[in-house]
């Protein structure tokens, strides 16, 4: 397989405006394979967001270089999309019209379109709400707009940026599996951040673990988990033997954020 | 609406006990209340003023102000007045949304313009410009320009600084998510600041309404041939208190209804705003 999104030696540090100068990544790297779906794990403050928007084109890198089919990234692009996390919806646009936000900026709208929104909102479930509002949409129904308007521009790499933190326990187990249907039918390459370990070893291909601040590629791991997976293999063996190794490799780092040592 | 209907579809209205359907009274209770109230102080008004303050010269009971108002009607010069104030207001008014909305989103998206127009704003806003009227009926005679400037003045600052505050109000992650998209700065900012900042600026045309309609008045009290400020003034000089009183009545009833109208105007703008709260 090639790499369809490669980091080599990534750091990326801020000037904050008193002259101090805060190190979010060093030198990381890895690479995301074509259709593959890639998981990064962290403490939170390890540079995860950060990261997501280095590959997005939001932010450049200080030092080392994010490379997409082997050309360096310059900024967004149409060939990225960046599912955000809860909030990011405009609340004055009804639902088909936040779908069709990032075609209409690209200046691809039309009725072929407009077609193709409709569609895309009944595969993920939407179908009936083109014309609700934000606010009068459940967490989960909000996420799969977001979803939505990031496929609508049917990009090759979609970004994902903790989308289901905000969402109550249950239903962020049911989008999981949504998000693996949608994944399976459409073979997007996939880069998803999240703090949740299992959440991403559920989702995930290969999970890149990253270490505090600054941070640090701490191991990769590949689930060698059978799919299509069910939610069901959570409770597996297998399943808690990844999820341990993990959760060992950051245990130190989250004990010391929260001051309880070992 | 639309989640409503599915939850009747899958039937789970259908197995809630009917709720007990409200009655015309209740339903309309704050409305029935305010307007009893209004009717309530308009008939003390009448009655203080036939059998209380008895004296023409202080004070007149609404049925004179009506009887008054009609006359002024008969003769055309209700009529000619108000137009005459409207027409001030209208052009006064305009020009101070067009321009307050203009210099506001300017200053929000161009640092170095909002650096150099902060102190002139922050002079004006909290100087009371009514103050200057005089000083432009002396530069624009006493034609209708000086009171297109007085109420231009007066109303400007709210409109201004509410699309100032509006458009820096924007939620980051909604300019990030169109920067996602590729949206370029002209379409970040017709496509997420304004929409986003709207509500805001209309709040503002509000408060530059109210603002301008005391600029009316004022304007036409330092120097007017016609209009209600001039109605009002004339009359007071006339102790004609029943004229005076429809001038004031009518001045009162504009900014009610053009108020009241840029309110529904908010709520239509941003519905997310006002999402009903349970009772």
């Amino acid at each position: 397989m090639t790499a369809k999104l490669e980091l080599r030696g990534v750091s990326k540090w801020f000037e904050t405006r008193s002259g101090d100068v805060v190190e979010a990544l060093r030198g990381v790297t890895f690479d995301v394979h074509a259709g593959e779906f890639v998981s990064v794990v962290g403490a939170s403050g390890c540079g995860k967001t950060t990261l997501l928007r280095l590959v997005d084109g939001l932010l450049a890198p200080s030092r080392g270089e994010v490379l997409l089919d082997g050309r360096p990234i310059a900024g967004p692009g149409l060939d990225r999309a960046l599912v955000f996390q809860l909030d990011a919806l405009f609340p004055w646009r009804t639902v088909l019209d936040n779908v069709l936000f990032g075609l209409e900026v690209q200046g691809r709208l039309g009725e072929e379109a407009r077609r193709a929104a409709g569609e895309l909102l009944r595969f993920v479930g939407l179908g009936g709400f083109e014309r609700a509002y934000p606010h009068e949409l459940s967490g989960g129904m909000r996420q799969r707009t977001n979803l939505a308007r990031a496929l609508a521009v049917d990009p090759e790499v979609l970004l994902m940026d903790e989308p289901f933190a905000s969402l109550d326990a249950q239903t962020r187990e049911i989008m999981q599996a949504e998000l693996l249907r949608i994944w399976n039918a459409r073979r997007k390459t996939v880069l998803f951040i999240t703090h949740q370990i299992d959440e991403a070893i559920y989702l995930s291909d290969r999970v890149v673990v990253l270490t505090r601040r600054p941070g640090q590629v701490g191991d990769v791991l590949a689930v060698d988990l059978p799919r299509p997976r069910r939610l069901d293999v959570k409770r597996t063996p297998a399943f808690g033997a990844l999820v341990d190794r993990v959760w060992k490799r950051i245990e130190t780092e989250v004990r010391e954020s929260v001051g309880v040592p070992a | 609406m639309t989640v409503r209907s599915v939850e009747v579809e899958l039937g789970v209205g259908a197995a809630l006990p009917r709720a007990r359907r409200r009655g015309f009274f209740e339903r309309h209770q704050s409305r029935i209340r305010a307007l009893g109230s209004i009717v309530v102080v308009f008939a003390l008004w009448e009655l203080i003023g036939r059998f209380v303050i008895t004296n023409r010269l202080f004070f007149v009971p609404l049925s004179s102000v009506f009887a008054s108002a009609g006359d002024l009607w008969a003769r055309g010069e209700l009529q000619l007045h108000v137009r005459t104030s409207f027409l001030e207001f209208a052009l006064g008014f305009g020009a101070a949304a067009l321009a307050g909305i203009a210099l506001g989103a300017a200053m929000a998206v161009r640092r170095a313009l909002r650096d150099c127009l902060d102190p002139w704003v922050a002079f004006l806003y909290a100087t009371p410009t009514v103050a200057l009227a005089p000083l432009f009926i002396l530069w624009f005679k006493l034609g209708i320009e000086s009171k297109v400037a007085v109420i231009l003045l007066v109303s400007i600052f709210p409109i201004l600084l509410n699309t100032l505050t509006g458009i820096e109000g924007t939620d980051r992650h909604l300019i990030e998510a169109a920067r996602s998209f590729g949206a370029r700065p002209m379409q970040i900012f017709a496509k997420v600041m304004l929409p986003s900042a709207l509500p805001v600026i209309v709040t503002g045309l509000r408060l530059g309404l109210a603002r301008g309609l005391v600029g009316v008045v004022v304007a036409e009290l330092f120097g007017a041939k016609a209009g209600l400020g001039y109605l009002i003034l004339y009359s007071a000089q006339t102790f004609d208190m029943a004229a005076l009183f429809a001038g004031v009545l009518i001045l009162a009833l504009a900014g009610v209804v053009s108020s009241e109208a840029l309110k529904a105007l908010e709520r239509r703008l941003a519905p997310w705003r006002f999402v009903e709260v349970e009772r």
